[in-house]
């Protein structure tokens, strides 16, 4: 009987301490968070700590939370340094960067922090910059400061070297001269791109990777693979930021992404599942939406016994279904892809032709070229050697995973053994050649509306991205032509003759185009999603009490 | 006197009953599940590893009774033919664990010296670390793949049998017809499997039916970290983790094979506390004996 009543007793005291803990959950989550940033922000926050209000509304300041899968050293983006990888993602989506041009929303450039541009001649640009923008270290935005800043940018970023060939850059007040060693078309767009984001180089770098931008936020903390903390930048020269504060949390896990705006821990986010969608759509929640040029695109390695044949490149363009890929995984959030380009640029979409689903073509293309099953155990072989495909992918982009298991599967069944590898840490194991034969990921194609970017990026011998060691003497010679072709209508002309020569060697396989969406509460506003892909937080950014 | 004699014989003859009833029970319904993994190729109503994305993410219906997953594939398919990576290896890597652990447990007890030093120190290394995190490291080195998660978390579950082998075999080392065997000329081989063996194997038979579930579990929490079964393998655990996105949209994609895991866990739980029970002599086998 004294058992019973002592077990009672504990089933009790175990049931009070369950429900106490899920009742204040929510409460020290939130006051946590602001008192968090509060610390760094050095602002006053602790009056509202355990006063259980919303974490946004809090007291007079508003404060929100930003949740996002990609701000991570996965994707390239450790901290917020634009001289470094792709951390200028970061860094301008984020509001502390921001580049002397940019794209409006039809993708047309414009200027930004410049005011207006002039080229001389075929080498030679001159900017004019604007008068009234300070960096949050407190100096003044002069052509010296963004002289400073483009000569290390050349001088530490590969691909931005590469990109802006300049041989010399001259500043006199608000007059910044470039001049290229060899004619640079696309320099402005260039020039927009995020790693072209102004910082200030006499404030430096620190450690954490925080950078003194021209932005409506300033970075006061950051964590690789954590977060970072933003208050709003006081002196921003484009209008007050609405926000007094914003905590960037990274959460790579799709579904911690959703349940953390589920529970109110986050107010907006980015990378949320396509599968999440249908949770958020009520009137609780926000969209913005629209089509980018990211893509989901598999590189084949050129080092590889496997996909160096011509036929097994084919085989597996011909092998993945892309339409039902489209339809049912990514829920309708994308379109099928046929080449680099998505149909809303000129040299995109239907200009090029490529291999469409057909597993009995592919299987017929493998037994002519010798890949037959001798075994019946379902996976063709030639020479002794199995049709084994070494898939690499990564998972911070939700759906490519997805992508793998669909293409395992079709790809399966003409004969191919596919053997996926889904790791955070691809970036290492792409470079190595002999540890994969597709490398999958996600990339936006034409960040800077310019068809040179991919190119330049992945496919030449100069590419700092080309892993699978492609060439094209052909590719080559068009890339040549393209960086010296200043008419827009020949570009766009080269743009598709050479995404036409990747495709005719199956170099790379393009799968989907995307539909990006940023999802917030109800009570967030100034939300927008761009076509470029870069721009989110933005001084418009608000919370409403 | 004589009738609370009678009537405790009774009730030790009432718990063997009710015991060998639970057996049976329990047995059957193991050993259905046993059938289930063995003969899940022809069982399966569909092939579990077929996509057809035209037909993703229904509901249960009679032409799928569990559903079907986000590539359209049968989940009770995948459920059925799951228990058999689950299933056999969770009983491939208790019996690594238990046979392997006890040799080392009886080799150790019954010889000491240096051996059972150094031995018995890397068990302390062993038990030293939080297990799954132990194996999660292991595995990851190892590449994942059912095999290497058996492999990974064998190496941190095997002492566990050890040092009961050994705990035991000290205790039955120091009896008296242990002393008689050896003046007979019995061999340190004949002793350990003559006599040692089948006096310390009870005890290690139930401790490793009571380790099923437990192993299955582990298994799985491999799994579904992504450091057991691999695509398209289908393994609950592993099922689990591709579905739990859609916990809150699509849910029998999470529980088909999360209830298998559970029904699986119970049953060989069960089991093994029935067979304790039989085996324990408390328990009406005194009377037996």
């Amino acid at each position: 009987m004294n058992r019973k009543i002592i077990g009672i007793f504990l089933a009790l005291g175990l049931l009070v301490t369950s429900l106490s803990g899920c009742g204040g959950g929510g409460q020290s989550a939130s006051s946590g968070a602001v008192g968090q940033g509060s610390q760094s922000a050095g602002q006053s926050g602790d009056g509202e700590e355990g006063n259980g209000k919303e974490p946004g509304t809090s007291g007079e300041t508003k404060h929100l939370v930003w949740g996002d899968t990609t701000f991570n050293a996965e994707n390239g983006e450790p901290d917020i340094n634009p001289h470094r990888d792709n951390s200028g993602w970061a860094c301008i989506r984020y509001g502390v960067g921001e580049t002397l041009f940019r794209f409006s929303d039809s993708m047309e450039i414009e200027p930004w922090l410049a005011q207006s541009y002039e080229n001389v001649d075929a080498q030679t640009w001159t900017i004019t910059l604007r008068d009234d923008v300070y960096f949050t270290s407190g100096r003044h935005m002069d052509a010296a400061a963004v002289k400073e800043c483009l000569e290390n940018l050349t001088a530490e970023h590969e691909r931005a070297a590469g990109d802006l060939r300049i041989a010399e850059i001259t500043a006199d007040g608000q007059m910044l001269t470039i001049r290229t060693s060899e004619p640079v078309p696309a320099l402005i767009n260039f020039l927009a791109d995020p790693y072209g984001c102004i910082i200030d180089m006499q404030a430096g770098v620190t450690e954490e990777g925080i950078v003194s931008g021209t932005g409506p936020y300033q970075a006061v903390s950051l964590e690789t693979d954590t977060g970072m903390e933003l208050v709003k930048n006081e002196n921003y020269w484009n209008g007050e930021p609405k926000i007094d504060q914003i905590t960037v949390r990274t959460i790579t896990d799709g579904d911690t992404l959703t349940m953390a705006l589920q529970s109110g821990e986050i107010d907006a986010a980015y990378g949320m599942p396509y599968a999440s969608y249908p949770l958020f759509e009520n009137d609780n929640y926000t969209f913005t939406s629209c089509a980018t040029s990211r893509v989901f695109f598999g590189a084949m390695n050129f080092e590889s016994e496997i996909t160096r044949d011509p036929a097994v490149r084919k085989a597996i363009a011909m092998g993945i279904d892309k339409e039902s890929f489209v339809e049912t995984l990514l829920d309708g959030n994308g379109y099928a892809a046929v080449g680099v380009y998505p149909d809303s640029f000129a040299f995109g979409g239907d200009a090029v032709t490529t291999e469409t689903y057909d597993p009995e073509g592919a299987a017929k293309v493998l037994e002519d070229a010798g890949w037959v099953d001798s075994d019946g155990d379902g996976v063709r072989e030639k020479d002794g050697q199995p049709l084994t495909l070494r898939w690499l992918t990564y998972p911070s982009r939700q759906e490519q995973p997805l992508l793998a298991e669909a293409a395992q599967a079709t790809l399966g069944a003409i004969g191919f053994d596919v053997q996926i590898n889904n790791t955070a840490d691809h970036n290492r194991i792409r470079t190595d050649t002999g540890a994969w034969d597709i490398y999958v990921s996600a990339m936006v194609t034409a960040p800077t509306g310019d068809p040179e970017y991919f190119f330049a990026y992945h496919c030449l011998d100069s590419s700092s991205n080309n892993d699978g060691h492609y060439h094209s003497d052909r590719l080559e010679a068009l890339a040549a032509e393209m960086a010296k072709t200043v008419d827009t209508e020949r570009r766009e002309a080269l743009a598709v003759e050479m995404q036409q020569v990747i495709l005719d060697d199956n170099a790379y396989v393009f799968c989907s185009h995307l539909r990006m969406s940023m999802i917030s509460k109800a009570s967030v506003t100034g939300l927008t999603a761009h076509p470029c892909d870069y721009y989110e937080i933005t001084a418009d950014l608000d919370l409403q009490m | 006197m004589k009738r609370y004699q009678e009537a405790a014989a009774g009730r030790r003859k009432g718990k063997k009953n009710t015991a060998k009833l639970r057996l049976a029970v329990f047995g059957a319904l193991v050993l259905a599940l046993l059938s289930v993994s063995i003969f899940a190729e022809w069982i399966c109503p569909y092939d579990p590893n077929a996509q057809d994305l035209s037909n993703a993410l229904q509901a249960p219906s009679p032409a799928h009774l569990f559903g079907t997953d986000r590539y359209g594939r049968d989940m009770l398919s995948r459920v059925i033919i799951g228990s058999r990576t689950s299933i056999s290896s969770t009983l491939i890597l208790v019996a690594v664990i238990a046979v392997g652990g006890t040799v080392i447990g009886v080799v150790c007890g019954y010889f000491g010296g240096i051996l059972d030093t150094v031995i018995m120190r890397i068990s302390d290394i062993c038990l030293a670390f939080p297990g799954l995190v132990f194996a999660m490291a292991i595995a990851a080195v190892l590449n994942g793949g059912v095999r290497n998660a058996v492999i990974a978390l064998a190496v941190v579950s095997w002492p566990k049998y050890s040092r009961i082998a050994r705990s035991q075999t000290l205790a039955v080392k120091s009896t008296d017809y242990i002393s008689a065997a050896r003046l007979a000329g019995s061999s340190p081989a004949g002793v350990i499997l003559r006599h040692i063996l089948p006096n310390i194997g009870g005890q290690i038979f139930v401790t490793a039916m009571l380790d099923i579930g437990t192993m299955m579990m582990e298994i799985a929490a491999l799994s579904f970290l992504g450091l057991g079964a691999q695509p398209p393998t289908a393994e609950w655990g592993s099922m689990m983790s591709g579905g739990r996105s859609m916990l809150q949209t699509y849910p029998w994609v999470v529980l088909s094979p999360g209830i298998a895991i559970f029904i699986s866990v119970v049953l060989f739980n069960l089991l093994g506390d029935t067979i304790r029970d039989c085996l324990d002599p408390r328990n009406g086998n005194r009377s037996a004996g």
